[in-house]
Order: C-alpha cells, then structure tokens, then sequence
C-alpha cells in the first residue's frame, strides 16, 4: 500500500511518452544538422546518400572561416572577461548594501535584457556612426558587453545571496583585509556560479548575431554572422559542417560544466 | 561594513558603461525618431513630425507586420506551454535519476548557436527539405508542401527555440510546489489528475505566467530566426527594423518601429507583474 | 590579554538609537556577559568592538588604545559566531591557520600554533577534514579553536551555543568557562540565555531596549535587580498588577489586584499607586494545609497556615523531572505558579488541595506600570 500512496505524485505513462516526444523534438534540428555535415549531397536525403568529410576540409581551409572564428573568440573571451570584472564588482556592491537604491540599481543593470537586442543594436548603430566608433573593435566589445553583463550579475547575485555574510567578517576579524576576505573567502565560495555565468556569458557573445550583424565593420565578421549570410545566399553544406563543429564543441563544454561545477543547477 | 565610498567605486565602472553604451545610445535614438527622412538624403533638417509614429497604427502593411508579430508571439507562448509542461513535470516529480539527463538534453539545444538551429529547420521545412522529401517517397503529397516564408515555418522554429525557456521556468515552478499539499489533498480523496488540477496546477501559475512572459516577449524580439525562416519578405517587427535600417537607410521609421516594439515588450511584462502582485494579494 | 572599555558607545540607525550611550570596562580576563532580550542592542555592541559596525558616537578602548576608528583587521580580536562561520573549502586546519597566515605566522610555528589551538579544543585528530564533516559541536569547537589560535587580546562570542542541542549546550557551558579560566583570557559572551550568562560569568550586564539596566555580579543581578526590568527578566517571574497597600520605611505590602495582600521589602511608590507586580516562582514557598499524618505519635492534627501566609488551591500540576510546578489559585481569582522539588512531601498534590504560600518579600518585586524601578 506504501507503494501506491507513493506513486500517485508520480508523473503517468501519458506524460512520460509527452514528454520524450517533445524531447526528440528538441534534438531533431541538431541530428539533421549533423547529417547534412557529412552528407555528399546538398539536399538531405533519408538515408543520406554518400558519407564525406569534404565540407570540413572545405571549411577548416577557407581564410573566411578562419577570421571569422578567430574574431568571435576574440569578442567572446574579451567581453566576458570585461563582463565578469564590472559585474562581479557590481554585485558584490549590491550584496553588501552598501548603497541605498539597490533594488533600482539592480533593474537598470538587468535592463538590457528586457529590451529586445535589434533596439540596443539600432540605438548603438546610430551613436556609433555619431561618435565614430562604427566598425572599431572596442565598440564592438562594449556591445558585447551590454548584452553579457546582465549574465554575470545575475549569477553572482543569485550565489552571493547564498553566502553567510558572517564567513566573510570571520575573515576580517582574523587579520585579513577587505580585499583578501574577498579573495580568499568569497571568491571561492562564489566560483561555481561564476563559472557558470561566465559560460551563459561567452555563449551568448560567441553566437550572437542580432546587435553584432548592425555594428560589424568590412573585416570583423564572426562566425554567426557568416553563418547567417552564406544561408541567406542559399543552402550550402559547408554550413552544416561549422554547424556540427560548433554543436560538438558546445556539447563538450557543457559537460565539463556540468562534471565540474553542476551546471544544471544554475540554468 | 562596507562604506558607501567603497560601494560607489564598485558600481560606477559598470553603471557608467551601461549609462554610455545603453542608456545614451537608447535616448539619443528618441529625437531621431520624431524626423523626416528624405529617401536619397537623409534627414530633412529642422523638421519635426509624429508621422513615423502615426504610420504604424494607420498603415496597413505595419499593423499587418505588428499584428503578425503579435499573434506569433501568442502562438509560440501557447505552443511552448503546452510541450513545455509534460517534460517539466517529468523533470520535477520524476524519477531522481532522470533529472540531470533531461535537464541537459533540454539545455543543449538551448546552448546552441541560433542560425545552427535555424539552420537545421530550414534543412528539414525547405521544399526540397528532409519532411518533404519524405511526404513525397512516401506518396502522401504529390508537390512540396509549403512549409517556410510562412506561419507555420516561423512558428515551429521559435517554439523549439524557446521551449527551453519555456521549461527551466516550469520546472522551477512545478519543484516550489510543496509535496505535502499534493500528498494532503491525495489523502482527502483526490484522483491524480484532481491533484493535479486543484493544487499543482494552480500552484504552478506564478511560474507559468513568468514563462509564458519571457517566451512572448522573446518571440516577439527575435530577428535571426524569422529572418532566416521567414526570408525577406515574410516579416515581423525585428526583420522589419532591420531591413529599415540596413536596406532602407530609413531611420527615423526604424527608430520608431524600436520604440513601438519596446513599449510592447515592457507593456507586457508590467502588465503581467501587475497580476502577480494581484494573485499574491489574493493568497 | 588586555581590559577592555565601552566610553559612552552610541549607534543609531536614522532616528532609532539601537545602543545608547553604554559605559563599562571588563577587566583583564574577565568574563563578561551581555544578557538580553533579542533586539536589546546587545548583538550591536559586540559587533561594534569588532569593527563590524561602526558606532554613532563614544570610544572603544582595548587596554589603553582607542581601536574606534580601526578596521577589523586591526583590532587583534577572537570572535565566535553564532553560526560559527567556518570557512566551507578550507580544512580544519587551515581554518585555524587562517588567522596566524594573516600575521605573517610561518615556517614550523604555524603547524604547532595550529595543533596546540586544536589541542585546546580536544580536535587535534580533525586537521584534515573538512567543516561539513563535523558534527555542530565540533564544528563549534574548530570554530573557538579558531578565534583562539592567533593568541587575540579578547574573545568576542556571539550566541555561540544557541545552535547546539540542550545537553551538548550544557557540556560546552563548563568546557568554555574552563577554558577561559585556563588562558585567562578577557571575554565578552553575547546571549538571551540567562541561564548561560549567570553560569558562566565574572559579571552580568544586562540591556533592554540598548540601554544597559545593570552591570554587576550575577549573584547582585539575581537577587538585587536594579531595575525593573532586570527583575522581571531574570529568574521565572509571575507577572502581576496590583496597588501599593501600606508603606513601612523602605517596604510595606501591595494588594494583588483585587485579591490578598502581601509583604515587599522594597517599594518607593505612594501608597494606593498601581504597580506591576514580580514573584520569582522559585521564591514561593509551597505547603499543604488541612489533615497531615503527624507520624510516630500516630492520629493526625490539624495544620494551619503560618502566620502571613496566603491561602490557596492547586488548578494545576505538572511534572517535569527534578521539579513540580503548580498554579495555585488565591483569593480574587488571582493565579501563581509555584514550584516543588518533586522528591519532597509537596509533589503529590491533588488538584483542588488546598495549600498556603509563604512569599519572601526579598523577592516581590514592585514598580510603576512603566517599567520604572519601585
């Protein structure tokens, strides 16, 4: 009888297939991608007719690819690093309250996730052809910035708000100052969760397109947006091959993340 | 204690970039919006005008595009909760072992690039795409099905974009729900699927609206999905703003349209914040 | 090891004054406690000689030296907190280590300064662990160990046995006070627990509201209340009202409500003015009146009530261990609880029995309905 009583909070048969269902729906796109990666064929076909590796030769040998590789990793690794410094100072602020208004500093801070990213990167096309930073890398990065940041702040709020404040005076009263409590107590309490935020931050630099596709200058296109322009040209495997690299890339790290820091339970 | 001195040095940094590369840039887009653009020319200069605004109420081919936008963003809400929810109950109430792995196959496409999504769909819904090819060999459909530049194209690729959301909103809701009322009201006599309508469900709509919030307005935002879906002529508001922008060089009409898209994306999260304070105060 | 002194010590939040001009020294190696109700600033004090909080005005004073305007890592201070505040990725000894890397402590010194802290504590076998890995007293030792090991000029401890169970609490009672005898150590114990602070301490200073109401010894304390407040804080006090009936030099008698009269010792109200009545419940003396064995001699006797006594019936009984507590209804419907040791001729009384208390004046205590002193 134990095990009946049990079992009635337990999700049916019936939701059980829903569900499974739904999640091959999630998958399908992913597995047709990589299908279309190494098939010979432009078209897909089932089954596929013909295996080659001749899209990735193509890809990992053509110059265009290449930069517009290398200027996603420059903007991914440069803007989450700037992110991460703002944010985390940021948050720490807000966390010891040390200024009234945290609430309203808080909403500002998160507030370019609310505007839809075509307005910010309208609005900053226009400043930017203004103030002439059209088409410079550190525009670009600050970009970036404004849609990574509120990443990172909220990951460091949400794992500071789990902190007993008391570790860290616990720290100051045995002779450590504001900097090495910080450094030694907080920082590493905190880090899982940053590492995680840093990830949702590099993420969302790496592969956007939307305000990069308006500020991007002759030679700055990355990789998303290369993307993005050969599909509007037509369908074409070699995009299917970066596409497959990227999906094997993005799967690996999220299981490091999730071996290494729990990633799950901060999505 | 931390004095306020040392406060001030941590925000400013970040608060003066947002201020500069955010908050500037969003408000000097404000006059832009109020000019005339001369096509070939630019800005009429000194000339001040509504009619950027009134042309998206009174233009058929705006209120076409707007209400369009609308109605997607309603759609792909809808359809998101409805596939949404099996998978979060299944992560929440299911078997311990089962969570993480859902978690994450429901996470990875979320990781995943945008145009690799995009791309994927167009792959299976182009008329010589996979669902076509296969309809026809299996002599279901004679001709190809369209399936892209429409409706239904947009509204399958943004509801796999964003049912992710959709379901780390729900699962997160569904797990607030205590146990021991589910098990309180089973012990009063309730069939499963009463539990579940009389208290799980109800319990579960703070999250609910919350993910229902997010997934609209991020539908009614998205540009490189419909864009590559959709193709240039079939458009919503971001493809619109685009293409004012980067074919049309018309800006003030864009910088309008971003207003307009902006007001309803906050619009609806006021008004969803203001029913949630109302059923909190009901509780 | 060094005294320390509160020189006026004020702190207000905006308009609220939270501590409110608090004088006091605590000699070297004194044990001090600062006992009160929760929000009687008492949390706020210690914080402030931490340098956790900075004070609105007064001084703070570490033997001679004015630490007011220090951060706390200058201070030279032991603190144990409530929540112990263990450092969750460092192990036990690096937990203890932490404070003597931050005095530059190296070489063979450390790893002895750390064995012979945890030696103190008894958990020289815990250096590799880590603090999820202890149970809550052990963790609250690791955490004293802690403070101690930087040999700190006081020890602050902040409520620190109110997350332990009620017999552990009772063992790490005698466990600190000894320790503290050992090191000679100047401490200042935060607590609510009245119990802990008249057990453990030197002297007592007890706050309401971030005033300090007494500092003195906790014999003073319990039978000398200074104020009211004290008086009604301290001990298991009946709460009463009642009218000042006769006065008579420093005492004279108050009636309970509309009830019996009864002897005080101390009252400087008028006569006929209403005061808030206080009756230590281990000050009433509880006896059986009626017919009583008389033993050996055989046949029984009637027992009256001693002279001043006040008559009543028991409404209720109840156990609890070494003690029977019992509320005795008097006249005018007015009701005491009184209590008995639970092996003597008093612990089986019936309900309804009747019974006669015998109050010593010394522990009525008087004062107008505003708290003030009577």
């Amino acid at each position: 009888m134990n095990g009946a009583a049990d079992s009635d909070a337990r999700p049916g048969w019936a939701v059980i297939t829903a569900a499974l269902a739904v999640i091959v729906f999630l998958q399908v796109p992913v597995i047709v991608v990589v299908l279309a990666a190494f098939s010979t064929t432009s078209y897909l076909t089932i089954p596929p007719q013909g295996l080659t590796l001749a899209w990735f030769g193509k890809v990992l040998s053509d110059p265009t690819y290449l930069a517009a590789i290398r200027m996603s990793l420059i903007l991914a690794c440069g803007s989450t690093v700037i992110s991460l410094a703002l944010g985390v100072a940021a948050a720490y602020a807000l966390y010891r309250k040390a200024l009234p208004g945290a609430e309203a500093i808080t909403a500002f801070l998160m507030a370019p996730l609310i505007l839809p990213a075509v307005v910010i990167s309208v609005a900053l096309l226009q400043y930017y052809s203004l103030t002439g930073l059209r088409g410079s890398l550190f525009g670009l990065l600050m970009a970036h910035v404004v849609i990574t940041v509120p990443y990172i702040v909220r990951s460091s709020l949400a794992s500071l708000s789990g902190l007993d404040l008391a570790v860290e005076e616990a720290a100051r009263v045995l002779g450590a100052s504001g900097l090495d409590a910080f450094r030694l107590v907080t920082l590493p309490l905190i880090q899982p969760g940053l590492v995680a935020g840093a990830l949702f931050a590099f993420i969302t630099s790496f592969d956007n397109v939307p305000v990069t596709i308006f500020l991007i200058g002759a030679d700055q296109t990355t990789l998303p947006v290369l993307m993005f322009s050969s599909v509007e040209m037509g369908i074409d495997p070699s995009v299917a091959a970066v596409s497959t690299l990227l999906i094997v890339v993005t799967g690996i790290i999220l299981l490091i993340a999730e071996r290494r820091a729990g990633f799950h339970r901060f999505v | 204690m931390i004095r306020a001195r040392h406060g001030l040095l941590l925000l400013a940094p970040l608060t003066l970039v947002l201020v500069a590369f955010f908050l500037l840039p969003v408000l000097m887009m404000l006059p832009t919006s109020f000019r005339e653009y001369v096509p070939g020319a630019g800005l009429a200069p000194g000339v001040w005008t509504l009619e950027n605004y009134t042309r998206i109420v009174t233009d058929d081919y705006y209120r076409e595009v707007i209400w369009r936008t609308l109605g997607l963003g309603l759609f792909v809400t809808l359809a998101c909760l409805l596939l949404g929810y099996p998978i979060a109950y299944l992560v929440a109430r299911g078997p311990e072992r089962w969570r993480v792995p859902l978690i994450l196959l429901v996470v990875f496409p979320m990781m995943l690039n945008l145009v690799v999504r995009s791309f994927g769909w167009i792959a299976l819904l182009a008329n010589h795409g996979l669902v076509n090819n296969l309809l026809i060999q299996l002599g279901l459909i004679a001709t190809p099905v369209k399936l892209m530049f429409n409706m239904t194209g947009l509204m399958i690729g943004l509801t796999h974009i964003y049912l992710p959301f959709m379901v780390l909103m729900l699962v997160a809701a569904i797990r607030n729900v205590p146990r021991d009322v589910e098990a309180a009201a089973a012990t009063l006599g309730s069939s499963r699927l009463h539990v579940f309508g009389s208290v799980t469900l109800p319990l579960s709509m703070p999250g609910i609206l919350a993910g229902s919030i997010l997934v609209f307005v991020l539908t009614i935002s998205a540009l490189v999905t419909p864009r590559m879906l959709g193709g240039p002529t079939y458009k919503v508001m971001a493809t619109l703003i685009y293409d004012e922008y980067m074919q049309l060089l018309d800006w003030p009409s864009g910088s309008a349209l971003a207003f307009a898209l902006t007001l309803m994306a906050i619009g609806v999260i006021w008004l969803s914040s203001r029913l949630t304070k109302r059923w909190a105060g009901m509780a | 090891m060094s005294s320390l002194t509160f020189d006026r010590l004020g702190k207000a939040y905006g308009d609220i004054d939270v501590v409110k001009d608090v004088s006091l020294t605590i000699k070297e190696g004194e044990f001090v406690s600062l006992l009160g109700p929760s929000g009687c600033g008492k949390t706020t004090i210690l914080r402030m000689v931490a340098g956790l909080a900075e004070p609105s005005q007064g001084r703070i004073l570490i033997g001679e030296e004015n630490v007011t305007a220090l951060p706390p890592n200058k201070r030279g201070l032991g603190l144990v907190f409530q929540s112990y505040a263990l450092f969750p990725h460092l192990t036990v000894f690096e937990n203890v280590a932490f404070g003597l890397r931050r005095r530059k402590v190296a070489g063979d010194e450390l790893p002895r300064r750390v064995k012979e802290a945890l030696a103190l504590v008894r958990l020289d076998a815990y250096g590799e662990r880590y603090p999820r890995q202890l149970s809550g007293g052990q963790q609250q030792r690791v955490a004293i160990a802690r403070a101690l090991a930087p040999h700190p000029r006081v020890l602050l401890f902040d409520e620190p046995l109110s997350n332990l169970d009620a017999q552990l609490r009772d063992e790490m009672q005698i466990e600190l006070k000894r320790l503290q005898r050992g090191l000679g150590i100047t401490t200042l114990f935060v607590t609510h627990d009245q119990g802990e602070a008249l057990s453990m301490s030197d002297r007592v200073c007890v706050m309401a509201k971030g005033v300090m109401q007494q500092f003195a010894t906790p014999e003073e304390i319990y039978h000398r209340p200074a104020t009211g407040f004290v008086a009604s804080f301290i001990g298991k006090p009946n709460r009463l009202t009642g009218t000042v009936a006769t006065r008579d030099g420093a005492g004279g008698s108050v009636r309970l409500g509309a009830g019996p009269i009864l002897l005080v010792a101390h009252v400087d109200r008028p006569e006929s003015s209403p005061v808030d009545i206080v009756i230590r419940q281990e000050a009433i003396r509880l006896r059986a009146i009626g017919l009583q064995a008389i033993g050996l001699r055989g046949g029984t006797a009637e027992v009256g009530a001693p002279p001043g006594a006040l008559d009543g019936t028991i409404a209720l009984r109840s156990f609890s261990g070494a003690r029977v507590q019992y509320v005795v209804r008097l006249a005018g419907g007015i009701e005491l609880v009184a209590e008995a040791p639970s092996s003597g001729p008093e612990s089986m009384l019936a309900i309804g029995s009747p019974v006669s208390l015998t109050i010593d004046p010394g522990a009525v205590f008087a004062m107008g309905p505003d708290g003030a002193s009577a």
